[in-house]
């Protein structure tokens, strides 16, 4: 498949909006957060590998951006053999930073959303062990978020 | 029919400890190790009464200290074992040091991967609250005597993450700490000086006493 034609065919799905191309060989598209799931199921055939799941605190709302790549050659480049990524944006409200979890399709997943716990306090429902990874267990609050104040973490410690 | 017939099968209840016939007691199991074998306890009770004991009343702990206190302090202050352990870019220094540049060997340093086996523990670099528990408990892991060298700004205060929220400022919050090596990150000539420093307190503190408790 050309990454034009991925491109005309993802844009058709619920949830998907602003499709467009950001280099040579990366989509970046906006995603709904209900139906995330969905289409993160219908992509797990071309894109094998999540490369990097990263939330960003907007404030007053976060902004999770996952890259998947495809590197078996399903969609392609014309002119390239250069492997193609995905970058989906999903917007969440700050009150409700929760998201559904794709570490049952992609593995490496996984870690990545226990980090994105750990630091930023996104809940991914659905991970089979929702715990943290870097920080210890009993650490009070979640560090990069920029409401996160220093001092309670010190009283805490 | 005898009462042993009832009680069953002899050999499946032995060692227990229950109430035996006569002809059960030659089979039965002693107490484990109480007089086949001298129990770690019992050896150290054994040593006190019969070494340390003796030499302190008699005079001669002094006399054997006098001595080999020099010859203990020299043997310990000129073969100092660090653990082979490292956190971060200090880290790379250290084993630049050991290499044919820096020859830390010279020193007597022969870095060993088991705290069981090392004199000095290096703190290279920053500590986490997640890392701090193990430090410690490598620490603990040592035997006595045992110093702690700070290397680099991170260690000796938490460094460039002083204020960080998961980073203990610096490594004498919880453990004691005798030789500080400033720098960030340290030249390799900075910690063969303190490692030199450090054998100049061994030498100062006299330890290795014969039988010191």
């Amino acid at each position: 498949m050309n990454i034009d034609e991925f491109m005309q065919q993802v844009s058709s799905f619920k949830g998907v909006s602003n499709v467009s191309k950001i280099r040579n060989n990366t989509v970046k598209l906006d995603l709904s957060k209900e139906d995330s799931l969905a289409f993160f199921i219908s992509l797990e055939s071309d894109f094998e590998h999540c490369s990097l799941i990263s939330a960003i605190d907007n404030q007053p709302d976060f902004e999770l951006v996952y890259h998947f790549s495809c590197m078996n050659q399903s969609i392609v480049v014309d002119d390239s053999d250069c492997a193609v990524m995905l970058e989906a944006h999903v917007y969440l409200k700050r009150d409700s930073p929760s998201i559904d979890s794709i570490s049952n399709i992609w593995f490496g997943a996984n870690w990545h959303e226990r980090e994105a716990f750990d630091l930023m306090g996104i809940y991914f429902i659905g991970h089979p062990d929702l715990r943290r990874v870097l920080l210890p267990e009993g650490f009070a609050g979640h560090p990069l978020r920029k409401d996160y104040v220093y001092e309670i973490h010190e009283e805490e410690w | 029919m005898s009462s042993k017939k009832v009680r069953g099968n002899p050999s499946l209840r032995r060692g227990v400890g229950s109430k035996t016939t006569d002809s059960e007691k030659i089979m039965e199991d002693p107490p484990a190790g109480d007089w086949l074998a001298l129990r770690s306890d019992q050896l150290l009770e054994w040593i006190d009464n019969s070494v340390y004991n003796v030499a302190e009343s008699t005079g001669m702990r002094e006399v054997v200290d006098r001595i080999t206190r020099p010859i203990f302090n020299f043997a310990q202050r000129l073969s100092p074992h660090p653990l082979h352990f490292g956190i971060m870019c200090c880290a790379i220094e250290m084993g630049q040091a050991s290499a044919p540049d820096h020859d830390i060997d010279r020193l007597g340093l022969v870095y060993r991967s088991s705290p069981r086996q090392c004199d000095i523990l290096i703190v290279n670099g920053p500590v986490c609250e997640k890392l701090r528990p193990k430090l410690k408990t490598l620490y603990e892991q040592m035997p006595e005597p045992k110093w702690v060298i700070a290397m680099g700004e991170c260690a000796i205060s938490g460094g460039p993450y002083w204020d960080s929220y998961s980073v203990v400022a610096g490594a004498d919050t919880f453990m004691p700490v005798d030789v500080y090596i400033p720098g960030c990150p340290v030249r390799p000539e900075a910690l063969m000086h303190g490692f030199l420093t450090l054998q100049k307190k061994i030498r100062a503190k006299e330890p290795g006493m014969f039988l010191r408790r």
